[in-house]
């Protein structure tokens, strides 16, 4: 066991994969030699060798596009996209070929690949560094959807995602890298050495996919959530004294409805808290799964916190940002609607 | 006065109703263009990309530095599986037009483009094909029985109902799974590659695209990766001249050939007489060469004619000269190595009628029993469950559901 | 246990501590299609007749009990057979208006059960017509509850149009249908007696009516400190004027009593008692006071005691309030009062004429804070301008509520309206204190 910040268990898990397979291979915009811009590989070529662990060109359609035909070749390659920002380029490789090759040729042939990316704000990034675009992913059927909102999560998923046979876009929380944030931007930050969940086992342990995490136990409402907004929700629903469920979902696709349904059926009222945009946001398919299978025992309307339906600003991260003021509002009005 | 615009609108040279017009046409004299060795240097040869390889002349007979001397033996299998291929597209295209089946594409006078080029490389070598390329699945020996009933989508479909008619695959054959997006499989086939050396194997990847495919975004990101990591692919654009109804001036060929952005990326270009079944096959061999050595990948342009329409959605007479065919100064493939082999003593009229009707009588054989497996109006159909399989390797949960809500709707 | 499709209605809890109802009348029988919300049936409670609607559309497939028939509270009464919402549409049997049973009669509120406390409140602003109990939307028809609460009102067998919401634009609360649906381990009254065969001796069920009253007087007079005021009133004057007007009008419909009379000097006298005129809301801790005087009329009826209410008493004639007097009285004999008739009063009076005895106690009728009792009219020798006469006394035996309402004012109050009754034409003048034309 050690502590590990998000970076370092991400690292650990890399290393751990390059380490017991092979196959596995690493590629991406300056994460070979330099380490990445997050210092998530650091030393990962240093210590495996250039031809495990490769810099690419600025090219995401070409990563994305190299990345399934080195599969399809026996490798089981792990692409960087440096932001989720730039992750467009590569989109129809994803969408187009990545998702559907196992469907298309009945199982003959599938591309193991896993693209990791930063996402989220809270870094006055702009619109350019800011994104969480999970929600055009998920939208897509074939590709697994995963974020990760610590390091001992972070690092088991991602081994399930490299060890997975089927394309998994894992999408990393930037503003998590390095410490918990609870949504004040006011506050010292906290890093992971003092949390919980810094604490990551050394060797190869896997988180399953499909399997939410009940971060805290309640039974007023059930706060439904991942990413940055598991720490913004729980301090959201400590400040109002609320005894909530904080369900952390950190797998997307595949989703965790068990959990989901369990907990709204025993509380009856519901917050869905993501940092993407609202409108067609994850969170849209979160509430229609809620209202089919609880309408029944809903209390009241089901909230929805998420960002606003703007491009990321710069100057407005805090007005933008769905902080805990917000999401407070939400709880409120699941306990007491108008 | 008016001034005239500055933009430039590509033409094509000839539309229906004119007298086809191939001047355009850039030709070298069969036998004129040398051969560089192997190891050389793409920036050394950069050249080639603009001249035209060619080995058959127009007396059929082969001439030149390109001559591969190829065992009499080998051309005839070679013959064959052009005409094979010839053949299985017609009687594919009249199913079509007779409702048997929904769609069809003919590689009418590209045929040795895909048999060459597969005959010059080793069964081990990976290829991503696209949707104008049957001719490496049948050099490939893939059953027709197998192909047909992809084009049925029956009960024995390769692709278990999932995929459009001529979208073919093998894993055992090494052909790549065919893509509905153009111009996808040039990245993927360079990452293959990429595979292949990190590996340490010999095995080289091939990949087609057309020309008007070449302008998008997957052609230039294969040719810088593959330039940059040197991978060890052939990169092949079929210049049919054709895109549906666009002429490939508009996909950048009027200014340059297709051939010389390979050495605008630093890699080795060249450009071959696509209907010169010899030709083809030494050029291929000669880049296949390249790349197992370690010299490097090499973008072949194969300059062809799309002869018949662009697919049996597609009209050509209504945006190209009819018959404009019979006027490509290149002739026809499957005409040209028949009369080389002739001229050679290694073939015959009365044999080539034998054989067309032998491969006749098994394509029909084929399509008896490709039926038998189910067809469009009826026999044995897939069981529709197969749509929420192979979506993901193990069903997840919503899958199971939405199964079990469709077989709730029907009944 | 209902098969899929079947929704079985059952009898519903319509307040005031029914705990079964009688069949009057039905309105459908199986194999008709109902429509929701169209009336269903016509049960009696203990107070009145009221119109059950149906609680979903449907067709009937069978119903409990036929005219006359007593039906248990919670026990099936419908099974509908729940229709396609396109056949909702089509339903043949047009909608009846629906009964307006949105709140239980306050007035006749048991305030021993918990169940019309809730309600009672909004029921009281409905009486007088201000609909804040009615859901926001517009339509009567629609009920606004969260789904949950939907469950918990189906599984209950309450029908929700028979709840008032308290919560914001009228939102039926998990609250509300708790109260309705009431302490499930409440148990039936019954007598510590033990049972016997004995055939000297009968036994009744205390239900109904009479279990009603017992538990209204008993909560009147467990918490209202009542005091009581007697005082002689010279009514000769009166007996004198309700004479002649009989006379006069002897083709009017029935002759004048006292009451009416009374009634309207009572009301001219809470003018300027306004103290009197008062509804005490327990819950929230306010006494209401009425602008207008809604006179309970206590009346002797086959089944017990009842209160029908003559609204707005102080702006109606003399001949008005005769008739106005009678109609509710027959109505509440013939058990056929509605359920706004019998709540509302913010003053009752209670007569046994011939009967009333010289003093008398009367319970107060809560939420009211006074009731003012009419003993027997008997000629009598008084002293008059220092002689013997002989005159038509009347006592008035009243009852206060000593919480709200002091000696000095019940007493000051009590006085006035004796005032008016011994000089009845000051009932018709004008006060020109109280600026009056």
């Amino acid at each position: 066991m050690a502590q590990m910040n998000m970076i370092q268990a991400l690292n650990s898990a890399m290393d751990a994969m390059l380490q017991a397979d092979p196959s596995v291979i690493l590629m991406g915009e300056d994460i070979g030699y330099f380490g990445g811009v997050f210092r998530a590989t650091e030393g990962l070529q240093r210590k495996h060798g250039e031809h495990r662990v490769i810099d690419t060109p600025i090219a995401e359609g070409a990563i994305i596009g190299a990345a399934i035909g080195m599969a399809v070749g026996g490798l089981r390659p792990v692409a960087e996209i440096q932001f989720a920002d730039y992750i467009y380029p590569g989109f129809d490789q994803i969408v187009s070929e990545l998702a559907r090759l196992r469907y298309r040729s009945a199982g003959d042939f599938f591309a193991p690949v896993t693209i990791r990316t930063p996402c989220g704000g809270g870094i006055r990034g702009g619109q350019t560094h800011s994104q969480s675009p999970e929600g055009i992913f998920t939208h897509v059927s074939g590709i697994k959807v995963i974020m990760p909102s610590n390091p001992f999560d972070a690092k088991g998923l991602l081994i399930t995602a490299i060890e997975d046979d089927d394309p998994v876009v894992f999408f990393e929380p930037k503003r998590l890298y390095n410490g918990p944030f609870d949504g004040d931007p006011n506050k010292a930050a906290i890093p992971w050495s003092t949390h919980p969940k810094g604490e990551v086992p050394e060797g190869i342990y896997r988180v399953p996919f499909g399997k939410a995490d009940i971060v805290r136990s309640g039974s007023q409402v059930t706060i439904i959530t991942y990413g940055t907004m598991v720490f913004v929700a729980t301090l959201a629903a400590a400040s109002l004294g609320v005894d909530a469920e904080i369900i952390d979902l950190r797998s997307l696709v595949p989703l965790d409805v068990d959990t989901i349904c369990s907990s709204v059926k025993k509380t009856g009222r519901c917050v869905v808290a993501h940092e993407a945009t609202r409108f067609s946001g994850f969170g849209a398919e979160i509430l229609a799964i809620v209202q089919e299978e609880c309408f029944w025992d809903l209390e009241a309307p089901i909230q929805r916190v998420a960002g606003w339906d703007t491009p990321y600003p710069h100057a407005f991260e805090w007005e933008y940002f769905p902080g805990p003021a917000r999401v407070g509002a939400a709880i409120k009005a699941a306990m007491d609607p108008a | 006065m008016v001034s005239p615009s500055r933009l430039h609108l590509p033409r094509a040279p000839a539309r229906p109703g004119e007298a086809p017009d191939f001047s355009y046409l850039e030709l070298s004299p069969a036998g004129a263009v040398g051969r560089p060795e192997v190891t050389a240097k793409a920036r050394d040869i950069a050249p080639l990309a603009l001249e035209l390889v060619r080995v058959l002349d127009d007396r059929h007979d082969a001439v030149g530095p390109w001559h591969p001397h190829l065992d009499p033996g080998e051309l005839q299998i070679g013959l064959r599986h052009m005409l094979l291929t010839r053949l299985y597209d017609e009687r594919m295209q009249r199913t079509q037009r007779a409702g048997k089946i929904s769609f069809y594409i003919r590689s009418l006078g590209e045929e040795a483009v895909s048999v060459a080029q597969c005959m010059a490389l080793r069964p081990g070598d990976m290829l991503f094909p696209g949707y104008r390329n049957q001719g490496l699945h049948i050099a490939r020996g893939l059953s027709l029985v197998d192909l047909m009933c992809q084009l049925l989508s029956n009960t024995r479909d390769m692709c278990k109902g999932r995929q459009l008619p001529v979208m073919y695959h093998s894993a055992a054959g090494r052909l790549f799974t065919i893509s509905g997006n153009l111009a996808t499989q040039f990245p993927q086939a360079v990452g293959w590659a990429m595979a292949a050396a990190i590996k340490g194997e010999d095995h080289i990847a091939a990949t087609w695209i057309g020309e008007g495919s070449s302008a998008e975004a997957d052609f230039h990101h294969a040719l810088l990766f593959a330039s940059v990591y040197q991978a060890p692919v052939l990169l092949n654009v079929v210049n049919n001249q054709w895109a549906i109804s666009t002429f490939q001036a508009n996909a950048g060929g009027e200014q340059r050939s297709f051939a010389a952005r390979g050495p605008g990326y630093g890699i080795a270009g060249i450009r071959v007489d696509g209907n010169d079944f010899l030709a083809v096959h030494a050029v291929t061999q000669w880049a296949a060469e390249r790349a197992r050595t370690g010299s490097g990948p090499t973008l072949i342009e194969l300059v062809t004619y799309r002869a018949a329409a662009h697919s049996t959605s597609d009209d050509p007479t209504r945006y190209r000269a009819k018959d404009d065919y019979l006027h490509w100064p290149l002739g026809d493939p499957i005409e040209r190595l028949k009369q080389h082999l002739i001229k050679l003593g290694e073939w015959s009229e009365e044999r080539h009628v034998a054989m067309t009707a032998e491969l006749d009588a098994m394509i029909a054989a084929s399509w008896k029993e490709a039926v038998t497996y189910g067809t469009l109006s009826d026999g044995p159909r897939l069981n529709p469950d197969l749509m929420f399989e192979d979506v993901f390797k193990e069903m997840p949960q919503h899958l199971q559901r939405q199964r079990a809500l469709m077989r709730a709707e029907k009944g | 246990m209902s098969a899929p499709g079947e929704y079985v209605f059952k009898m519903p809890d319509l307040g005031e501590g029914t705990v079964e109802a009688e069949i009057v009348r039905w309105y459908a029988k199986p194999g008709d299609l109902v429509a929701e919300d169209q009336a269903i049936v016509e049960v009696m409670t203990d107070k009145a007749s009221v119109e059950v609607p149906a609680p979903v559309s449907g067709r009937v497939l069978a119903i409990t009990g036929s005219a006359g028939d007593k039906v248990a509270v919670g026990s099936a009464l419908i099974v509908f057979q729940l229709l396609e919402s396109a056949d909702q549409a089509s339903a043949a049997v047009p909608r009846a208006a629906p009964a307006t049973q949105a709140a239980p009669a306050a007035q006749a509120a048991p305030a021993a059960q918990a169940a019309a406390d809730a309600a009672g409140a909004a029921g009281a602003a409905a009486e007088f017509g201000t609909s804040s109990a009615v859901p926001a939307g517009g339509s009567a028809k629609r009920v606004m509850t969260s789904p949950a609460n939907r469950r918990r009102a189906r599984e209950a067998g309450v029908s929700l149009h028979t709840l008032v919401g308290s919560g914001p634009r009228g939102r039926i609360l998990q609250s509300d249908i708790a109260a309705v649906i009431g302490d499930p381990a409440s148990p039936e009254p019954r007598s510590s007696e033990p049972r016997s065969s004995d055939p000297q001796t009968t036994e009744i069920k205390v239900i109904g009516l009479r279990r009603l009253i017992a538990e209204r007087m008993s909560e009147a007079k467990r918490t209202i400190p009542h005091f009581a005021y007697v005082e002689e009133v010279d009514v000769t004057e009166l007996e004198s004027l309700r004479s002649h007007l009989n006379a006069q009008h002897a083709s009017a419909a029935a002759p004048l009593t006292y009451l009416p009379l009374v009634v309207l000097a009572l009301a001219r006298t809470l003018r300027a008692f306004p103290q009197c005129n008062v509804r005490y809301d327990a819950e929230r801790g306010v006494l209401v006071r009425h602008l207008s005087v809604h006179v309970g009329i206590a009346t002797q009826t086959p089944d017990g005691l009842k209160v029908p209410v003559v609204r707005d008493a102080g702006s109606r004639s003399v001949w008005d309030l005769a008739e106005a007097i009678r109609a509710v009285t027959d109505r509440a004999r013939a058990n056929k009062s509605s359920r706004e008739e019998l709540s509302g009063s913010t003053i009752t009076v209670t007569s046994l004429g011939k009967l009333g005895g010289i003093v008398s106690t009367p319970v107060i009728n809560a939420p009211e804070v006074a009731i003012i009792g009419l003993n027997k009219a008997v000629e009598r020798p008084v002293v008059l301008h220092g002689a013997i006469a002989i005159r038509r006394i009347m006592n008035l035996s009243s009852s206060f509520d000593h919480r709200f309402v002091d000696g000095h004012d019940a007493a000051a109050m009590i006085q006035r309206l004796k005032a008016y009754l011994e000089h009845p034409a000051s009932i018709f003048i004008a006060d020109p204190t109280r600026g009056e034309a």
